[in-house]
């Protein structure tokens, strides 16, 4: 749930980045903090082993400026993918209002993928949360590989309804890196309206 | 209807700001914050002597996923929570208590300030705004977060991430 300080008059929303090991999330977030103005970014805070794998979260704040007069934040956080950081996900999912899933495209890591996407539903219900109850995009990551998968076939498996916004993206190259921020936090903001 | 994370408003918030500054009075600490469990400060006092804090937003961030961590240990050993959650460095330290479900108040010092007045102090602070949120009822600002709200906040969007990638 977002967070109204009406004392101070913001509003805060918490992004996660989610999805398998080494998929691209912290990529994403390096990217965003090198093409936003300097004004419109906090520092950005990771907590990585020294082979720079992350082992506990990446964080970035965003300052979108002032909607009806109050300053309006996104923060952007990713979580660890490796499977065995599964405590270190479901602390940082606490209070999400909106999910990018960094899928890897890489066709050895499309069970990964799935895997990945059945953890982050089983960690949201710990926080009695449903996917389909989240504002939630894919972006399908490293396009670029000479062997990624079908699109087609990354959809079915990771949303075989077709209900969920898909991004093609090579993040290291900053393609495709914006676009599912901004629909997640579009989504994040329909959200916050219907329930006003 | 949306409801704030902790009802720091109005008259509410002109107490816990007083409570704040008293704290650090009785401390000599830098700095008191409370932050909500996410990670977001929703309070926050200065000493007047303190130095320039670092990023709140990063410290309240750390703050809060450190206080989930340690919750998360104590849970692996059947316990609820650690009692206390003291951080002490060469010249800077943290407090921490909590303040019901939602919050946590954070309280910064140096070496200039006794940890033990700091931590009687702190919990004395933590007391007084619990007891100050139970007896809020003035009701929150009248904000509609409606269509407009949204509008205004994707034409933003739209002015920081561009209409294209490039």
């Amino acid at each position: 749930m977002s967070t109204i300080n009406f004392s101070a008059r913001e509003i805060n929303f918490k992004i996660v980045y989610y999805g398998p090991g080494l998929s691209g999330k912290t990529t994403n977030l390096k990217k965003i903090y090198e093409q936003v103005p300097a004004e419109s970014k906090g520092e950005m805070v990771s907590l990585a082993t020294e082979d720079e794998r992350t082992l506990f979260f990446d964080f970035l704040p965003l300052d979108l400026g002032k909607v009806n007069g109050f300053k309006t934040r996104f923060h952007l956080y990713t979580v660890p993918g490796q499977v065995f950081y599964n405590s270190s996900r479901k602390l940082i999912l606490r209070g999400v209002d909106g999910v990018v899933f960094v899928a890897d495209s890489s066709p050895a890591r499309l069970r990964a993928n799935a895997e990945s996407l059945r953890n982050l539903r089983e960690n949201l219900l710990e926080y009695n949360l449903r996917l389909s109850e989240v504002p939630f995009v894919i972006q399908a990551n490293k396009r670029d590989l000479e062997d990624a998968i079908d699109m087609d076939m990354l959809k079915r498996v990771l949303d075989p309804q077709g209900k969920v916004p898909f991004f093609e993206a090579v993040a290291a190259d900053f393609d495709g890196v914006f676009e599912p921020l901004r629909a997640v936090a579009t989504m994040v903001l329909e959200k916050l309206a219907q329930k006003a | 209807m949306l409801e704030p994370s902790l009802d720091l408003y109005g008259s509410t918030f002109d107490s816990v700001d007083g409570i704040l500054r008293e704290l650090l009075a009785k401390s000599r600490a830098r700095y008191a914050l409370i932050i909500d469990r996410k990670g977001f400060v929703l309070m926050h006092a200065r000493a007047l002597w303190a130095p320039r804090p670092p990023s709140l937003d990063s410290f309240a961030t750390l703050v809060a996923s450190n206080y989930a961590a340690n919750r998360a240990i104590a849970n692996l050993f059947g316990e609820e929570g650690f009692k206390e959650t003291v951080q002490q460095g060469a010249e800077v330290g943290t407090y921490l208590e909590e303040l019901g479900a939602e919050a946590l108040l954070v309280t910064v010092f140096d070496s200039t300030a006794q940890l033990g007045r700091v931590k009687v102090a702190t919990k004395q602070a933590a007391d007084a705004i619990r007891v100050e949120l139970e007896n809020a009822t003035e009701a929150p600002p009248d904000v509609d977060f409606d269509a407009e709200f949204q509008d205004g906040a994707t034409a933003l969007l739209d002015g920081l991430f561009g209409t294209r990638d490039r």
